[in-house]
């Protein structure tokens, strides 16, 4: 019977799984990380600008996500893609998990390398301050 | 030119009902019925392919209706009163017997039996088509290589029948030059010009309610057994989809069905998730193991339907990507390329901008609907 009791702690416990961070939680553990101050105007550049070390298709964030993260982006395959700013879409930067997965693949296509730890939190300042 | 016609009979020639009511109706439905049946089939695309069903399965009720009628019409509405023996059809055609038939002539009642013959195989094989390969309709359990060859038969009747078509109007016109007589108004009024010496046939009566009883019965029949009443065909793709692949590759895109590519396709396509189609794709090892395992267990080789046939393997040999292979291409040849680019399509792997079960994996063309072009 104890066992029960487990069911309604999982069930307390689900929506904090799934909200597992802050967009602020993530720019302070990425400065951590990183021992530099994160700069919205670095993450903007580096958002906005043309890449060449990644994959040919890809060469800049705004391929897919659109210049402005405020709005919906649009994946090359025709599906569209939420908006990245928090504050159009606020399921944005709450789960770690999902931000590191697609940092990881996206850093990959974009410039063909991981980001940074500083790199990570300039972006979410970025997006986070629109 | 009725020159001759008026110097033998002086005084107006007596009109005789040839063609009843019933005989012209179906005549001229079953023109209607095919005319529709062979523009959707010949000249229109996959989408149309309901209509090319109603109009073609409403040939071949009128066909059936016209089978019991021959049997219980009235005179020249009977098989007896056209079928003749191959050795009078052959004197007819030589030219050596060269009496007027007041209804068909022997050549004209082989050719009736042709046409209806060759419609019913057309339903036939038509249907076994739809069984087969589209995997509905009352044989939606037939294996997919019975319907396939359903259908390469099914398009060459319809040839066939075309050019028997041809032939019975060339026949009518030459018949009715021959005869100096306007056959296809006969067709529309139903009465001919009744001459001295005219193969009349034996008189026989119409039996209207026992056609009618026959025709009624057959037709609740047909209806009772025809739908599939919602039966699962043997050989439909998994509907139910793992909620990791779901998940995990409806991010970017349509899930594509496992049953679309083989299973050492998706083995490949899985181990490269790195470079995806120009882009970084990969997942931890326990999700792609997971979506793999799932995927191959779903693999074309588990189906029968026929995206499987066409395009499983096409990753293998030539095309990097289905819609880079031939018979993509060739499916698509009628869309414009800048109905892919524009919005709301986007993409060519966008598939479920047009074909509404794509997800499913079925690509039914009874699903099929090319978005409007945005207004500007």
């Amino acid at each position: 019977m104890k066992y029960l009791l487990i069911l309604p702690l999982c069930l307390l416990a689900a929506p904090l799984a799934a909200q597992s961070t802050t967009p602020s939680d993530l720019i302070a553990n990425y400065t951590a990380e990183a021992g530099v101050a994160a700069s919205a105007e670095r993450g903007q550049a580096l958002f906005t600008a043309s890449h060449t070390g990644g994959k040919p298709d890809t060469p800049s964030c705004t391929t897919c996500h659109g210049a402005d993260p405020r709005a919906a982006g649009l994946a090359r395959t025709g599906k569209p893609i939420e908006p990245l700013a928090p504050l159009a879409n606020p399921e944005r930067l709450t789960d770690l998990k999902f931000v590191e997965k697609w940092f990881g693949r996206n850093c990959n296509s974009v410039l063909g390398r991981d980001c940074t730890s500083a790199e990570k939190a300039d972006v979410i300042a970025w997006l986070s301050s629109l | 030119m009725t020159d001759a016609t008026t110097t033998e009979i002086s005084i107006r020639p007596e009109r005789v009902r040839v063609w009843d009511i019933w005989v012209r109706l179906f005549h001229w439905l079953l023109v209607a019925s095919i005319t529709i049946v062979a523009v959707t089939g010949f000249l229109f695309d996959a989408s149309w392919i309901a209509l090319h069903i109603v109009a073609g399965l409403s040939a071949v009720a009128l066909v059936v209706a016209r089978v019991i009628w021959g049997f219980l019409g009235p005179t020249h509405a009977r098989f007896a009163n056209f079928l003749r023996r191959p050795a009078v059809v052959l004197s007819h055609l030589t030219g050596k017997e060269s009496g007027r038939y007041l209804g068909h002539n022997p050549a004209g009642g082989v050719m009736m039996l042709g046409l209806m013959g060759i419609v019913l195989m057309l339903g036939v094989t038509g249907l076994a088509g739809l069984g087969g390969v589209l995997r509905t309709g009352p044989l939606l359990s037939l294996p997919y290589p019975v319907g396939a060859a359903g259908l390469e038969i099914h398009e060459a009747l319809a040839v066939l029948l075309l050019v028997m078509i041809l032939a019975h109007i060339a026949a009518a016109i030459f018949e009715s030059r021959r005869s100096r007589e306007n056959l296809v108004r006969s067709m529309l009024s139903g009465t001919k010009e009744s001459r001295p010496g005219d193969h009349t046939g034996h008189p026989e009566r119409a039996r209207p309610f026992i056609a009618l009883f026959l025709i009624l019965g057959l037709a609740v029949t047909a209806t009772l057994l025809l739908p599939n009443g919602g039966r699962a065909p043997v050989g439909a793709p998994v509907a139910e989809l793992d909620a990791s692949f779901d998940d995990e590759c409806s991010a970017c895109h349509l899930a594509y069905h496992p049953s679309l590519l083989t299973g050492s396709e998706w083995r490949a396509l899985m181990a490269g998730l790195e470079d995806h189609y120009g882009e970084d794709a990969s997942l931890d090892p326990e999700t792609t193991a997971r979506i793999t395992d799932w995927l191959v267990a779903h693999d074309a080789a588990t189906v029968q339907t026929r995206p499987a046939r066409m395009f499983a393997g096409t990753l293998g040999t030539s095309a990097v990507s289905m819609t880079d292979s031939r018979v993509w291409n060739h499916l698509h040849e009628d869309v414009r390329e800048e109905i892919f680019l524009r919005a709301p399509v986007y993409s060519k792997s966008n598939c479920s901008a047009c074909h509404g079960d794509a997800e499913t994996g079925w690509f039914s063309p009874f699903h099929i609907q090319i978005p409007k072009e945005p207004s500007k």
